[in-house]
């Protein structure tokens, strides 16, 4: 069972384009930057198993043009391959935050749609799309690998079409995110990137960016001091 | 070979009041002991009976009773045997002393049950959280904390019949018994 989940913000102001060629352009970028994904997989639980036949010779996700990739900052795809607990969600939360767009996220295994067998479990989050704005479920407890393979020829479809922009969902309701993380990690949280200026920045600033959540992000927030250099 | 080893078990914890020797399975035994004696015991075992490695420290919470139920393992390299020394406390007030002068390990295993189960060592060296940095609710193990009613709390459930899923279910697929029925 695979399903893109909605953008549900309307989009905001963009500029207005004036070269008639524009869409074609797209359509390449698109095209380009749907054959060649970095994956960065945050095998946070048993789902993992699966990825390395899904990535070995047997199924080979190479030749789809997905590779795995070791930083955050070069990755375009966060697999997160399991249960997550709301320690690991923390760091999930910030590795995300350090990709570089266009990001998309999938989650793979059923305790990232639901809990899946740890529902009643007091160590783990339920819901990833609450806190990330995810691109596509893999459901199962664990997928095969041949679904992994088939949600990953469907992610691409959706780059290809340019349908697959959850990544701005996060800049757009960054209140609505900020909001449920406040509500499961306490009003003390925060992150080192600044979501709101790369918000600005992006022209995704949208009228949900902003809120009350954001406003209690403000008062708490305490600006990030370098790190001592030591020898 | 169990019976020698239930043998010696026997005369080694004779001195010790109300230690009973119970053969489980070849070469695994379990000695029921009262609180004040466990210490004198796992000392006896350690140093008379070659129970050198202490495997773990299970705790158990008996809340009908109102007792906390502590678990030693320990192990021989001699005889090839496992030792589960039993002994129960109160829950309240959950203190209990620490064996870390007889077995090191034992200080991880007694922070992880303070962790879990609240229950505090007198003597460990350090009852500061282990893995649970980041929980400010109470001992998570303990019975009387309701995990089911904490994560209705704090979370809300997934929608089972969501509109996108329509096609699905349509084509045949999606869920066919829902959660509900099945728990009924
Ligand atoms: S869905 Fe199953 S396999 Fe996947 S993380 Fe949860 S328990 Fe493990």
């Amino acid at each position: 069972m695979i399903k893109d989940i909605p953008i549900i913000a309307e989009q905001a102001q963009q500029p207005r384009r004036t070269n008639p060629l524009a869409h074609v352009f797209d359509e390449l970028m698109n095209f380009a930057r749907s054959r060649s994904l970095f994956m960065l997989h945050y095998c946070t639980g048993c789902g993992a198993i699966e990825l390395p036949p899904a990535m070995t010779s047997r199924f080979d996700m190479e030749r789809l043009g997905i590779q795995p990739m070791v930083t955050p900052r070069q990755a375009d795809i966060l697999l997160v391959t399991g249960y997550v607990s709301i320690k690991t969600l923390k760091r999930i939360i910030l590795t995300y935050e350090q990709m570089g767009s266009p990001k998309h996220v999938i989650g793979i295994c059923s305790c990232t749609v639901n809990g899946g067998m740890y529902w009643q479990s007091y160590a783990t989050a339920k819901k990833l799309d609450e806190y990330l704005p995810v691109d596509l479920y893999i459901a199962g407890c664990m997928p095969r690998p041949e679904a992994v393979i088939s949600g990953l020829q469907k992610l691409i479809d959706n780059i290809k079409h340019g349908k697959s922009d959850n990544w701005k969902d996060y800049y757009q309701r960054y209140d609505h995110y900020l909001g449920n993380q406040q509500h499961l990690f306490g009003n003390n949280w925060q992150t080192p990137t600044d979501v709101i200026g790369e918000a600005r920045e992006y022209g995704l600033f949208g009228p949900q960016t902003l809120g009350q959540h954001t406003e209690l992000l403000e008062s708490v927030q305490k600006p990030l001091q370098p790190l001592e250099m030591k020898l | 070979m169990s019976q020698e080893l239930t043998r010696m078990l026997d005369t080694l914890t004779k001195d010790i009041a109300g230690a009973k020797v119970t053969l489980k399975r070849a070469r695994r035994m379990r000695i029921d002991v009262d609180a004040d004696a466990l210490p004198a015991l796992l000392e006896l075992l350690q140093g008379r009976g070659s129970y050198v490695h202490l495997s773990a420290i299970s705790c158990v919470d008996w809340i009908d009773d109102n007792q906390f139920e502590l678990v030693y393992h320990v192990w021989s390299y001699e005889s090839n045997s496992l030792v589960s020394a039993h002994t129960r406390i109160p829950r309240d007030p959950g203190v209990y002393l620490s064996i870390y002068d007889l077995y090191k390990p034992a200080a991880f295993f007694e922070r992880d049950i303070h962790e879990m189960f609240g229950l505090y060592f007198e003597g460990s060296p350090s009852m500061e959280k282990f893995i649970l940095t980041e929980w400010e609710g109470p001992p998570p193990m303990r019975k009387d904390f309701d995990a089911e009613a904490w994560v209705r709390d704090t979370f809300t459930e997934r929608d089972y019949n969501p509109e996108w899923l329509k096609e699905l279910t349509d084509a045949g697929g999606g869920i066919a018994i829902r959660p509900q029925d099945i728990r009924k």
